[in-house]
């Protein structure tokens, strides 16, 4: 019988996982206000939406889709969106209910039917103003109704998809949707926060310490984030391959030269505020970049420029299927005609 | 195994009724207090090999493996390489799962008495266990040919040979056991055949046929699971893994896919139980040691991690999961040079399998 090798994940847990009883943002919003407020507009807080609350299902009031025979709508019905899928012969109608992603690239729809939840085929891309091929799905061509609206997510699929768009939606390895709040919530990273608001409250600051985020080597770091942008380990050991893995940055940042797993200048939040709005500007980068290159330093500096260093070292690359590019972060000299390091 | 004893001189005062008494206890099913006696005799007479053999096969009986392995060593120190007690200490070993050993003692046994039967399909099954296919080929490939209708042989050999890739060979098994009518031990070996050849549906097709002509056949059940979990039916495949283990605790793959499936879902120490279990069949087994390291690196033990992990790269280089585990342990433990090393050749590992795609 074939050995039963690593299977899938690589078992990493670098933090415990936020598990329910959970408090919700409102709770920590109580007392890290101005955290909180800037933190609800980022685009991780709203990695997953009810249908009833997702902004481009109700600007986009009737979405279509063609795919061969099949003719794919998404409608806006009162406070919620129905998907219907029809050959011309036979309807297949579902209500939404979630809708992952923000939208900045793009956006997918979870719908039930016969019991199983579904992933659907047919995502919302902002760049095209509507609806194309779910990533992933590319490639393959449906051969029923059922197919053409979606693709049944097995647990395991269901649990890693709502593990990292929601808060409190997995515990003890199972999905609980009863037990979810929408988005990445405080407590994803931060850890549950039950006991530390009850600490508060009564005044026992011993009790209301929280593991200190800030104080995490690169390493430690990359593990946390990683629990969703994916891990240096799970992409070497599960793929993708090529430029698929070009979105799951502590994997391709691990892979840089420069990567030390002690040295806080490399780590995420070294580049990136988790509570606020992702830096647009490549320029803003800069310093982060001479805090560890500068002749100061008397480290390695770039012959060639003096600012804009990540439009350089940090290309972007097109990921397949998504209408949308992402910044590599295996940080390198590229060479010219050099393909996509992997 | 009991042995009677005739014509014992009753001295005065004399312990043979004890045994005899024993004897009878045994005879009669009652090995509690057959053990007993036994023990008593033993007291006065402790170098009565027959005796302890006998006290060594209520144990057995009684499921008391491990007692019975010790009075069964203690009896070949008073007449080594008896053949009887030696196969019964054998046997002590296969039926508690301790199946190394039990090869172990099977293998010189076989040595000593090379045209025993029992003995030959017992060590053919273990190192089948064990999966050491080749050697259980090497072992009956030549009496195969001098008892070509023993469908036994036919069987482990024909097991042996489709989990070896020898695909054509096994058929001509498969086929032999066939001519008696369609039985499970066929379905078994037809699916185990297209298991090889990547074709789970096909495979699970023949596996669920032998689960109706035999739901108790060894193995049926844990082959259906890997054909489920390699075609992405998690939870059917772990229900069959459980049926497995119930016929059979010491199933090797059954305990350690359970174990994978169990550690996906952070059930850690029911897979650390498996795990435990499995290594007991097959000692110092990499797939199964590297998901003990799994299971560390999980629960924070970094060092137990690294120390197991550190082996298994040493016996097995090209272990790809392994040493991505080690470089992801070594950069948590802040050892740069140690992780870059690791993940170099990671990178290495990889790119040689995406070459030999």
């Amino acid at each position: 019988m074939r050995r039963v090798l690593g299977w899938a994940v690589v078992c990493v847990a670098p933090l415990a996982a936020a598990t329910p009883p959970l408090v919700g943002d409102a709770v920590c919003a109580q007392c890290h206000r101005a955290e909180a407020t800037r933190y609800s507009t980022t685009p991780m807080a709203r990695a997953l939406t009810s249908v009833a609350q997702c902004g481009i299902l109700k600007d986009h009031m009737d979405l279509r889709f063609r795919e061969g025979v099949y003719q794919s709508a998404i409608r806006r019905e009162g406070e919620g969106s129905v998907l219907s899928v029809t050959d011309g012969r036979q309807t297949l109608v579902a209500p939404l209910l979630w809708a992952f992603g923000n939208g900045k690239a793009g956006q997918t729809y979870v719908f039930e039917y016969a019991g199983a939840l579904y992933e659907s085929r047919a995502s919302f891309f902002k760049s095209v103003g509507g609806l194309d091929v779910t990533m992933g799905a590319a490639g393959s061509t449906p051969n029923s109704i059922l197919a053409a609206a979606g693709r049944q997510m097995d647990p395991a699929a269901a649990r890693d998809c709502f593990g990292c768009h929601a808060t409190g939606a997995v515990s003890a390895g199972r999905l609980h949707l009863e037990n979810l709040a929408p988005g990445v919530g405080c407590e994803a990273c931060h850890g549950a926060g039950e006991r530390h608001a009850a600490a508060v409250r009564s005044g026992d600051v011993a009790n209301a310490r929280l593991a200190s985020l800030g104080k995490m080597t690169a390493e430690e770091m990359n593990e946390l984030c990683g629990r969703c942008h994916r891990t240096w380990a799970e992409i070497s050991l599960n793929g993708p391959r090529g430029v698929n893995n070009v979105r799951f940055q502590p994997y391709r940042l691990t892979n840089s030269k420069c990567y030390d797993p002690g040295d806080a200048r490399i780590r995420c939040t070294a580049c990136h505020d988790p509570h606020g709005p992702l830096e647009a500007k490549a320029g803003a980068y800069d310093r982060r970049c001479t805090a560890c290159h500068s002749a100061a330093a008397r480290t390695k500096t770039c012959r060639v420029a003096k600012a804009g260093c990540v439009g350089c070292h940090m290309p972007k690359a097109e990921l397949p299927g998504s209408h949308a590019v992402f910044t590599d972060h295996q940080i390198r000299v590229v060479r010219a005609g050099e393909g996509y390091p992997n | 195994m009991v042995v009677g004893f005739c014509g014992m001189a009753a001295a005065q005062e004399s312990p043979e009724p004890i045994l005899q008494r024993a004897i009878e206890l045994h005879r009669a099913g009652d090995v509690e207090k057959a053990i007993q006696q036994y023990r008593a005799y033993l007291k006065v007479r402790p170098d009565n090999v027959d005796a302890r053999s006998n006290l060594g096969a209520a144990l057995a009986g009684a499921g008391h493996y491990d007692e019975a392995v010790a009075e069964y060593r203690e009896a070949l120190k008073g007449r080594p390489r008896d053949p009887r007690i030696w196969l019964n200490l054998a046997l002590a070993f296969y039926k508690s799962g301790r199946i190394a050993e039990a090869a172990g003692e099977l293998s010189a046994l076989h040595t000593a008495q090379p045209a025993d039967p029992q003995v030959t399909l017992l060590l053919a099954d273990c190192w089948l266990q064990q999966g050491q296919d080749r050697k259980v080929i090497e072992l009956l490939t030549p009496i195969e040919k001098e008892k070509p209708d023993d469908l036994a042989i036919a069987y482990l050999l024909g097991t042996a040979l489709v989990r070896d890739k020898q695909i054509a060979r096994g058929q001509v098994m498969i086929d032999r056991i066939l001519r008696n009518g369609d039985s499970a031990e066929a379905r078994l070996m037809m699916g185990t055949a297209k298991m090889s050849a990547m074709d789970f549906t096909g495979a699970i097709a023949d596996f669920q046929k032998a689960v109706e002509l035999n739901p108790n056949l060894p193995d049926v059940h844990a082959f259906l699971g890997v054909a489920q979990k390699e075609s992405g039916d998690m939870e059917a495949s772990r229900a069959e893994f459980q049926k497995e283990i119930q016929q059979n605790p010491n199933d090797f793959e059954s305990n350690l896919n359970l174990a994978v499936l169990l550690k996906q879902d952070q059930e850690y120490e029911g897979a650390r139980k498996l795990l435990d279990r499995a290594l007991r069949v097959r000692p110092g087994d990499l797939a199964a040691l590297y998901q003990v390291a799994a299971i560390d690196l999980a629960t924070g033990k970094l060092n137990e991690a690294r120390l197991r992990l550190e082996r298994i790269v040493k016996e097995s280089p090209g272990f790809l999961e392994a040493h991505v585990s080690l470089a992801t342990i070594y950069y948590r433990l802040k050892r740069k040079e140690d992780g870059d090393r690791e993940k170099a050749l990671v990178q290495k590992l990889t790119a040689e399998r995406e070459k030999s795609k």
